[in-house]
């Protein structure tokens, strides 16, 4: 499917279910999420990790209707249920597609200007360099006998400073690779929409839609 | 200085950056969100962890309202940290990009109500103020928070305002004294 | 085809309170058409800046020409198309490490020639032969990420191959790059100047290995202010003032019996991605002594410090004072072990130079020790005027020579070094090298220093250990 509409969609879908309390609903999302992350064959540690990751605030919201409200297990559910809902849906379109096709796709089919595409990819790009960097600031706190927390204004100083000096180089390498904003560039990978990725789009939401609504009358 | 409302790749690039090390940050040094919600779910109360750290969340925002100077850098931050977070696999799934969004415009508030002409403690406080009514109102919605009892309601809108005005407010400020003093950002964003 | 001709060129960084202080005067030279130039001149005289602006990056990414011009033949730079530039003017930048817009090497030569509207038919044609002249077909889906630097700088020079483009500027690009990998990229850039005729311009601390390759040796003076094309005869007596030392007959001991173990490896593994760096039955590093480590690039030094600093996850054993180092909690471990990044900005945490020294002073385990002993050190490394300075605003050099000072102050009882003499010219060389030895003598300090440069290390240090095909080794000559 087109990375676009397959994101659009997932946001779409995420947005209104925020809205309706119908927790069969959410529960069916969450399963055709899930398969749809099957079928791109995770890992196991990705599954379990899966599962467990929205269990926490998962739980904590139902909990606290149940202890803290009047709204009763009914409501309860349904924020369960939505939470899961959220993370497999997203994760369907994420798991499935690359940031590379979702910024190409972006740029051929949603026009967006490429700087934005390829600044954003290019500085996603560096997030395994990121992680290091920040433990490399923390070290470096340490050694100079000062301990950096979460509330240190000197850890995301310097964090920014590394930003300031590795966005300048990337900008400067890309610049010199040719890349130039709004000039015109061709694509090695076509990226299309096809009528039926519209059919997904909006077959879904009207699904969707006729889901909500009758388990609403009943 | 003047500053233009032009984007250019080099600042699309440095708000990204911004917005992933500012998510790993919370990401490396806490599963403080996981702890809290934890120890507090059975009395009822894990949704208040959320409440608790909202501010270390929503910095990227106010931050890069305050660095860019720029119509839309707030939102702009704080919804590309979130396009990442969802890409790591966030607890908030396909969500996460609405509360992007939704944290952004809020924080953005706060200058845009100043017309992006005062770039100081006032402002900044504004954008704290503004940031904790909207995120709170999604929260009414999406996480059921209009269920609660009132009591509870009203503390934990306090406690988010707090939490907000340490990070986004008084944290912020910190980073932005110690990066005026280098200079270094006047000649970076034109 | 070009000739690069620089014309009364004056740039300026203009200041924050609108002062424009120049760091290029009125400088003038004509690159020609086919040659391969090499640039050199002291830490700080404008290099990197001259090379931005010939490339187009200056002044759109910063700074201000305030007279003259670059001409490419006969047309100002500044007027060519940025989008018919890349097939103009091409650059390889000092830093490998954000090069690279893309995730593996096909998508950035892809990203490249996207950029240069090359009809998508034909970019395969080009990705291969950029591929195979630089000998890297086999790197194609890798991820950038997970290259050596060395091999990222290959990948650069495949790019600026595929765009075809007619100058090709290098700023120090084998900083990071061992000596084998640094000849086999000169001889790939003499192939394309004669083969090609590709127009060359190189810049480079160290003139070693050059004489081979180069037409014209040009060099800046450190107030900027000229630039200047030596003659032949100039050109061969600076080289060779700067041949290596014959470092292969020096020796070293091996250590004794009697030396103290301060870190021990027991069945040490590392693993950095899916690759194997380092498989070592048992080796120690001895207390109050200083070590040596060299290897080629990518074999995994770095790797080996940051995982003393647990900074790098490790398999097996790793004792420090007889204790497990992934056990040890980082505050408690950093007061015993501390690492001077290669990477200078990592270190520092204030702003101006005399924050950095006060915190370090405040922190120190020989705070007596340094007190009265700064400010002469400062005057050695020709620090003292600096102490007002922004650190982030200094030279590399000036960075490179503040940051050992600071953790030398720190008096940490093991001090890790990675690469710390890059970008030194050579009295500063001279000064760090002595106080280095004054201070591990005087604080009883256990030093381990990576270098790719052996220059005068014989004097400084103890023991010299080799990485080399997954083992530690000590070993008795210093080449
Ligand atoms: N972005 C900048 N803003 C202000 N000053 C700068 C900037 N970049 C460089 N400078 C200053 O301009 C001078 C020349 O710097 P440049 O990087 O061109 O030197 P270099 O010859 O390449 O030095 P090195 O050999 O250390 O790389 C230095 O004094 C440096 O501090
Ligand atoms: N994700 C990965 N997958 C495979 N290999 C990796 C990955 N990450 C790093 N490597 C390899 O690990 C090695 C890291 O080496 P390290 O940086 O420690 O080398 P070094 O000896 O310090 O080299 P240099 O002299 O260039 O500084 C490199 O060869 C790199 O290619
Ligand atoms: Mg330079
Ligand atoms: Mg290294």
């Amino acid at each position: 499917m087109n990375p676009s509409l397959k994101f659009l969609l997932a946001v779409l879908i995420a947005l209104e279910i925020s809205f309706t309390n119908t927790w069969t609903v959410n529960l069916g999302l969450a399963v055709i999420g899930l398969l749809v992350i099957l079928s791109s064959r995770p890992s196991l540690k990705r599954l379990v990790l899966l599962f467990f990751v929205p269990l926490i605030p998962a739980v904590a919201l139902a909990v606290a209707i149940l202890l803290q409200s009047n709204a009763g297990i009914h409501f309860a559910l349904v924020l369960f249920t939505r939470i899961y809902a959220y993370v497999f849906v997203g994760s369907a379109a994420t798991l499935t597609t690359s940031v590379a096709d979702l910024v190409m796709s972006l740029e051929q089919n949603a026009h967006i200007p490429s700087k934005f595409a390829y600044g954003f990819l290019g500085a996603f790009n560096l997030l395994p360099k990121i992680v290091s960097e920040v433990n490399v600031i923390r070290a470096a706190g340490n050694m100079r006998g000062q301990a950096l927390h979460i509330w240190s204004p000197q850890l995301y100083f310097k964090a920014i400073l590394a930003s300031l000096d590795w966005s300048e180089n990337l900008a400067e390498a890309m610049t010199s690779h040719g890349f130039s904003e709004d000039a015109p560039r061709t694509y090695f990978k076509q990226i299309r929409i096809r009528w039926w990725d519209w059919l997904i789009v909006i077959g879904s939401l009207a699904l969707l839609q006729v889901a909500l609504f009758g388990l609403h009358l009943q | 200085m003047k500053y233009s409302n032009a984007w250019h790749l080099r600042d699309i690039i440095l708000l990204t950056l911004i917005a992933i090390f500012f998510g790993v940050i919370y990401w490396i040094i806490g599963p403080l969100y996981n702890v809290l919600t934890v120890a507090l779910t059975p009395v009822g109360l894990g949704p208040g962890a959320n409440d608790i750290v909202m501010g270390i969340w929503v910095m990227a925002g106010p931050l890069s309202g305050y660095v860019f100077k720029k119509v839309g850098s707030a939102t702009l931050g704080e919804f590309l940290g979130s396009v990442v977070e969802m890409f790591l696999g966030g607890q908030w799934g396909a969500s996460t990009m609405i509360s992007g969004v939704v944290q952004g415009v809020a924080s953005e508030l706060g200058f845009t109500f100043t017309g992006y002409k005062r770039y100081d403690w006032f402002s900044l406080n504004l954008s704290v103020l503004t940031t904790t009514i909207v995120t709170f109102g999604w929260d009414m919605i999406r996480n059921g928070y209009s269920k609660y009892h009132i009591g509870l309601l009203i503390a934990l809108f306090i406690i988010r305002l707090i939490s907000t005005w340490i990070f986004s407010g008084v944290l912020v400020k910190a980073i932005v004294n110690l990066l005026d003093r280098t200079h270094l950002m006047q000649t970076q964003t034109r | 085809m070009a000739t690069i001709s620089v014309n009364h060129l004056s740039f300026s960084y203009p200041t924050e309170d609108g002062q424009k202080p120049l760091t290029l005067a009125d400088i003038s030279a004509t690159f020609p058409n086919g040659g391969f130039s090499l640039l050199t001149g002291p830490s700080g005289s404008g290099k990197s800046t001259l090379m931005k602006i010939i490339s187009g990056l200056y002044p759109k990414f910063g700074g201000l020409i305030t007279a003259g011009e670059v001409r490419l033949n006969d047309t100002k730079i500044s007027d060519i198309p940025e989008t018919d530039r890349g097939q103009l003017v091409a650059m390889m930048f000092q830093n490998p490490n954000q090069q690279f817009a893309m995730d593996t090497v096909e998508r950035e030569l892809i990203f490249a020639l996207e950029n240069q509207c090359v009809a998508p038919a034909d970019m395969m044609a080009r990705v291969d032969r950029a591929l195979d002249y630089v000998e890297i077909s086999q790197l194609r889906h890798r991820q950038l990420n997970s290259l050596s630097g060395g091999e990222k700088q290959k990948v650069a020079l495949a790019v600026i191959i595929a765009m075809q483009a007619d100058t090709i500027l290098l700023d120090e690009p084998f900083a990071s790059v061992d000596p084998v990998a640094r000849q086999l990229l000169l001889a790939k850039l003499s192939r394309l100047q004669h083969e090609e005729h590709k127009t060359i311009i190189i810049s480079d601390h160290d003139l070693e290995d050059y004489d081979a390759y180069i037409d014209h040796l040009f060099v800046l003076n450190d107030t900027g202010d000229s630039l200047v094309l030596l003659n032949d005869k100039a050109a061969q007596q600076k080289m060779a003032t700067f041949k290596r030392q014959d470092t292969s007959n020096q020796q070293l001991l091996l250590p004794k019996k009697t030396d103290e173990p301060i870190i021990s490896a027991n069945n040490l593994k590392l693993t950095a991605g899916t690759s194997t760096l380092l498989t070592q039955p048992k080796i120690d590093f001895f207390q109050h002594h200083i070590t040596l480590l060299t290897g080629a690039n990518g074999t995994g030094k770095s790797t080996l410090l940051l995982a003393i600093s647990k900074l790098h996850q490790y398999n097996g054993s790793l004792l420090l004072n007889q204790k497990e180092i992934a056990k040890i909690r980082p505050n408690r471990l950093y007061q015993q072990v501390a690492l001077v990044f290669q990477d200078a900005d990592q270190q520092f945490l204030n702003v101006t130079v005399s924050e950095e020294l006060a915190l370090s002073l405040k922190n120190s385990q020989a705070p007596a020790y340094f007190k009265d002993r700064i400010p002469k050190f400062l005057e050695k490394l020709q620090l003292t005027q600096l102490q007002d300075q922004v650190v982030y605003t200094l030279s590399g050099g000036q960075k490179k020579k503040l940051q050992i000072l600071e953790m030398l102050i720190m008096a940490t009882p093991v001090l890790l070094f990675d690469e710390p003499f890059t970008g030194l010219d050579f009295s500063s060389l001279q000064a760090v090298m002595t106080i280095m030895k004054q201070v591990a003598k005087d604080c009883q300090q256990t030093m381990i220093i990576v270098s790719h440069q052996l220059f005068g290390l014989d004097a400084l240090v103890d023991y010299h250990v080799t990485l080399e095909n997954k083992q530690l080794q000590y070993v008795e000559g210093l080449a």
